[in-house]
């Protein structure tokens, strides 16, 4: 039992629905009209080529395409992670996408050979959308995680400062930081995990569901799915966070100011500061 | 010489385009007491901070133990020195905690003494539920007297103290100051504007009028 098909005249009624938040936005002058409608274009070509593209490489199914394509995945994720944490790219990127690839890597071959039993570890039509999934999940606690401890670096400086004025080693005087931006990032991913099923039938059951597969399969699936996501986020996002401290501190154990892309030099203003100038890339 | 512990050579301090301080010498024996004084933005916080390799002169050079200042040498000061400084921040959470998280660091396991703490508190007027608070909701007061408390639980003889008696009461000053210069052996660097420290065998440096010695 296939799902119906959605023509282009039922998307654009679904695209239709948009003007519900530009008009809100605009109201309230949130200011998110343009981005909003950037997100909703490139997401619409993105998916499209995407589309288009995976036809190919399922259809080839090659263990080294398909690794290949993933490991593509892996460098547009921790791009887009260092994009979104205000960061430079030069000392992270390397750090960051070696984490992305280790923890994410290892937790996907995990599953498609203990978990899914797959006789070909690199089958297409599993190592792609989980590792999309895993990815994207990492991402997103990454860029919580990556973003909180940056900015909470800089804005309580006096305060790791004093740490190691007391004689703390660098690892110690982070410790606090890096505690308190783990939790921030793995926060979303354990809310998810607790309330799956009660307030949300997660995307990936869904899909199963109407894709025609039984509940219980679906539900099977997406525990040990839940698991993998919050594993490999755990994972990247420490790996992440350790791994940069030895690229953005210097030698005396200061951050390195020059991995902060927007300058602002005036210390008065702080906070509410971060949104005016974020876009634009 | 040999019993030098921090000397500055020429300092010059800028910051951005702006010249704050420049031709600064100074040298600091072990057992010293100095006062700095001046009027604020003269740069006095960042000569303080320049020791502990939190920031860089801008043109001269700074010595510790006769060595120049490189990361190892402020890795070794801030395990030799206690700073206390203008706006403390230990961080959230009950003062009790920080005080752990001070006492667990490598460099400090073997120092502090848990004996110590309550007399010092005492001597510093502090309550014994002030371990309790969260440090967050100290007043700046209180605040200061844990840095206090803190510097003088970690047993290190160096003292850089910025304007770390400015918000006590004039009694507590006094007992503050009392305190700190009964220890002949202690080598102390104040930077303050409180009067209270003008004593017998404290030198002072007026930073405003072009750093003499």
């Amino acid at each position: 039992m296939a799902s119906p098909d959605i023509s282009i005249p039922s998307l654009i009624l679904c695209f239709l629905l948009l003007v519900i938040p530009l008009v809100i936005s605009y109201r309230i002058k949130l200011r998110i009209s343009r981005t909003t409608l950037d997100a909703v274009a490139r997401m619409t070509v993105q998916l499209g080529m995407v589309g288009v593209f995976l036809t190919y490489v399922f259809d080839l199914n090659n263990g080294a395409l398909n690794l290949a394509w993933v490991l593509g995945m892996v460098a547009i994720a921790s791009y887009t992670t260092i994009r979104n944490v205000e960061l430079k790219m030069e000392k992270l990127f390397l750090p960051v996408i070696l984490s992305f690839t280790v923890a994410n890597l290892s937790v996907l071959l995990y599953f498609n050979e203990f978990v899914l039993d797959l006789g070909n570890l690199l089958e297409a039509r599993y190592l792609i959308p989980i590792g999309g999934m895993v990815l994207g999940n990492s991402l997103r606690g990454n860029i919580v995680g990556m973003g909180e401890f940056y900015e909470d670096i800089r804005r309580n400086e006096n305060r790791y400062l004093y740490s190691l004025s007391l004689g703390a080693s660098r690892y110690e005087a982070l410790i606090p930081y890096i505690r308190k931006c783990l939790r921030s990032a793995l926060r979303p991913t354990l809310a998810n995990i607790a309330t799956a099923g009660v307030v949300f039938l997660p995307g990936m059951m869904t899909g199963q569901i109407l894709g025609g597969a039984s509940p219980t399969l679906a539900i099977k699936y997406q525990i040990s799915i839940m698991v993998a996501l919050y594993v490999s986020t755990a994972m990247s996002t420490t790996f992440s966070i350790l791994s940069t401290i030895y690229t953005t501190f210097d030698e005396y154990g200061l951050v390195k100011k020059e991995i902060y892309r927007e300058k602002d030099r005036g210390k008065g203003k702080r906070k509410g500061e971060k949104e005016k100038k974020t876009h634009r890339t | 010489m040999q019993d030098e512990v921090i000397r500055y050579e020429n300092a010059g301090i800028h910051f951005g385009s702006k010249k704050v301080l420049s031709n600064f010498s100074l040298c600091i024996p072990k057992g010293k007491k100095i006062l700095m004084k001046g009027k604020s933005g003269t740069g006095k916080s960042t000569l303080l901070k320049i020791i502990l390799g939190f920031g860089k002169l801008s043109e001269g050079s700074v010595y510790y133990m006769g060595r120049p200042l490189s990361p190892q040498v402020a890795w070794q000061v801030r395990k030799d020195v206690a700073y206390v400084s203008q706006d403390m921040d230990l961080g959230e959470g009950p003062v009790r905690d920080l005080l752990d998280e001070v006492r667990s660091y490598h460099s400090n396991r073997e120092r502090v003494n848990p004996e110590k703490l309550h007399i010092l508190m005492r001597e510093l007027e502090l309550e014994k539920d002030m371990l309790d608070k969260n440090f967050e909701n100290l007043s700046g007061g209180e605040k200061q007297r844990i840095g206090i408390l803190i510097s003088l639980l970690l047993e290190r003889e160096i003292f850089l103290l910025d304007e770390a008696t400015s918000a006590l009461d004039s009694e507590l000053k006094k007992r503050v100051v009392d305190y700190f210069l009964k220890h002949t052996d202690w080598t102390l660097f104040v930077v303050s504007h409180d009067r209270e420290w003008e004593r017998d065998g404290v030198k002072i440096v007026d930073i405003g009028k072009n750093g003499s010695d």
